[in-house]
């Protein structure tokens, strides 16, 4: 439905291609693997089931089109090793590595960078918890691509997170495109940061247009969590449990239909509820923007495969 | 809304003359309700933090903040808890020694923070789940009868300025960008295209 004038930027990471004017090219959808407390132990039952999550996930980018990353989350040094080899084993395309803790995530570069798989890597993120080692770390193994988090404690609205992408906001000495340029990172992939309700929780889905406006790059983000710390979904969640599912999934429209690239949507058991609802999604960008803007989309966007 | 804890949030509310709190970090725990003023997990070490700080000094019954369960991995919400009360803030924010990855306090003001550094000790009890044992912690702490610490302090959030975008014959989205009413965005004040060429058929 919206088209901007400034040129947006298509990137192509390890076959996979993310960007450009809205109903161009299909949404992507990242899903996580061992997130939840059924991974905290990995062994060979959870990898058994991470296998066979994966490929659910592959089926359903074989059914509807949308392309798939596999967002792995890595919380403990023990296992990361396990937890990246699986995947990268699996599939051919990209993989994130998804690791809250700046310890760690040292760690996993170097492991990444072991194996070869820098190229294949979308390092998420890059936000201003970032530390001296990490820095170091970023700049000796450089991932492909990483995903820069507009998270700003000070200011949350859209200028808030413009201004921690452009100028650290304080927190850091640069900007953190600028430090994710340094570093040498070629493809750059925005996050606009969600926030609970209650903080500032629709500025993610302003900032999608904005930053797509301001820089050309995709952009996009984990809207999800916003439900997910919905006290009042958290406390009738038993009760309520296909709404809570109609809203996590829904929720992910609300991006979309504002142009967000990219929709990282949270556990990757969700993927056959979120592929074909996003397949959706992209059928009607694809009509809006072939009708008025004349943009047109390739034999493998949802809108030709799901006639 | 409760009298006290104006921040809510996701807790569950006992005794508010208790002088115990309880954050259970990334687990659920049932306490007994008539021991404990207020008790709920904690999953981040920024917007989290803050919210337990404003509803603690929102009681000045609660004297004892027990921190156990599960440390959420990552965020490490509760060493980062224990960091703020140990050492604070530092000029921007961030939390002195914390080891969690983004330990801001954005929006809580200074009062705030030294308040509730001061109303407080903590009992570090992470990694613990069980709640006979975080009882027995519990009933230790009540048996001091610790005194009130004085009137409850409301704390308000820190409120930026924010400038509404107008525009004349134009759908408003942001200050820095506006749509035509075919919705092609056009950019304003950043200096991206002054204005739109026309799309395809448009």
């Amino acid at each position: 439905m919206l088209n901007f004038s400034k040129e947006q930027t298509r990137f192509e990471i390890a076959g996979l291609k993310i960007g450009g004017q809205p109903g161009e090219l299909p949404r992507v959808l990242f899903g996580t693997v061992f997130y939840r407390k059924q991974f905290s132990d990995v062994d060979a039952s959870a990898i058994k089931r991470v296998q066979e999550l994966v490929s659910a996930q592959e089926e359903m980018t074989g059914i509807t089109g949308v392309p798939a990353v596999v967002d792995i989350f890595i919380d403990d040094e023990d296992d990361l090793a396990t937890r990246i080899d699986t995947v990268a084993d699996m599939v051919s395309g990209p993989i994130s590595v998804d690791i809250p803790d700046p310890d760690l995530k040292v760690k996993v570069l170097e492991h990444l960078d072991a194996g070869g798989l820098l190229e294949r890597t979308i390092y998420n993120s890059i936000n201003l918890g970032l530390t001296p080692e990490e820095l170091d770390a970023l700049l000796e193994h450089t991932p492909a691509s990483a995903i820069v988090l507009a998270f700003n404690p000070k200011d949350m609205s859209t200028d808030g997170k413009i201004d921690i992408l452009e100028t650290g906001a304080g927190f850091t000495e640069k900007g953190l495109m600028e430090i994710a340029s340094d570093c040498g990172i070629k493809a750059q992939l925005l996050d606009t940061a969600a926030t609970p309700f209650e903080h500032m929780a629709a500025e993610p889905i302003r900032s999608i247009p904005v930053m797509k406006n301001r820089w050309g790059l995709p952009t996009g983000c984990a809207i999800h969590n916003t439900v997910e710390s919905w006290l009042w979904m958290k406390d009738n969640r038993k009760e309520y449990k296909e709404q809570y599912t109609i809203n996590d999934i829904g929720s992910l429209g609300l991006p979309a239909i504002m142009g967000a690239d990219y929709l990282v949507y949270g556990p990757i058991d969700n993927a056959p509820r979120a592929f074909p609802f996003i397949a959706m999604v992209d059928k009607f960008l694809a009509e809006g923007a072939s009708d008025y803007f004349g943009i047109s989309q390739d034999d493998d966007h949802p809108r030709g495969l799901m006639p | 809304m409760y009298e006290w804890y104006p921040w809510g949030g996701e807790f569950r509310v006992g005794d508010p003359s208790s002088s115990v709190a309880v954050v259970t970090l990334g687990d659920k725990v049932q306490l007994p309700e008539e021991k404990v003023a207020i008790w709920g997990p904690l999953k981040t070490e920024n917007l989290g933090i803050e919210k337990v700080v404003a509803n603690v000094v929102s009681n000045p019954n609660i004297r004892t903040l027990v921190v156990c369960g599960r440390e959420v991995r990552g965020h490490r919400s509760g060493d980062s808890l224990l960091a703020f009360h140990r050492y604070g803030v530092d000029a921007n924010g961030r939390i002195i020694e914390a080891r969690g990855a983004v330990p801001y306090i954005e929006n809580l003001p200074e009062e705030a923070v030294e308040r509730f550094r001061d109303q407080v000790e903590i009992m570090d009890l992470i990694g613990e789940v069980d709640p006979a044992v975080i009882e027995t912690v519990i009933d230790e702490r009540l048996v001091l009868g610790l005194p009130s610490f004085g009137e409850p302090l409301i704390v308000v959030k820190i409120e930026r300025e924010r400038s509404a975008a107008v525009f004349e014959g134009a759908i408003a989205l942001h200050s820095e960008i506006m749509l035509h009413d075919d919705l092609r965005i056009v950019g304003v004040a950043s200096g991206s295209d002054a204005e739109a060429s026309s799309g395809g058929d448009a």
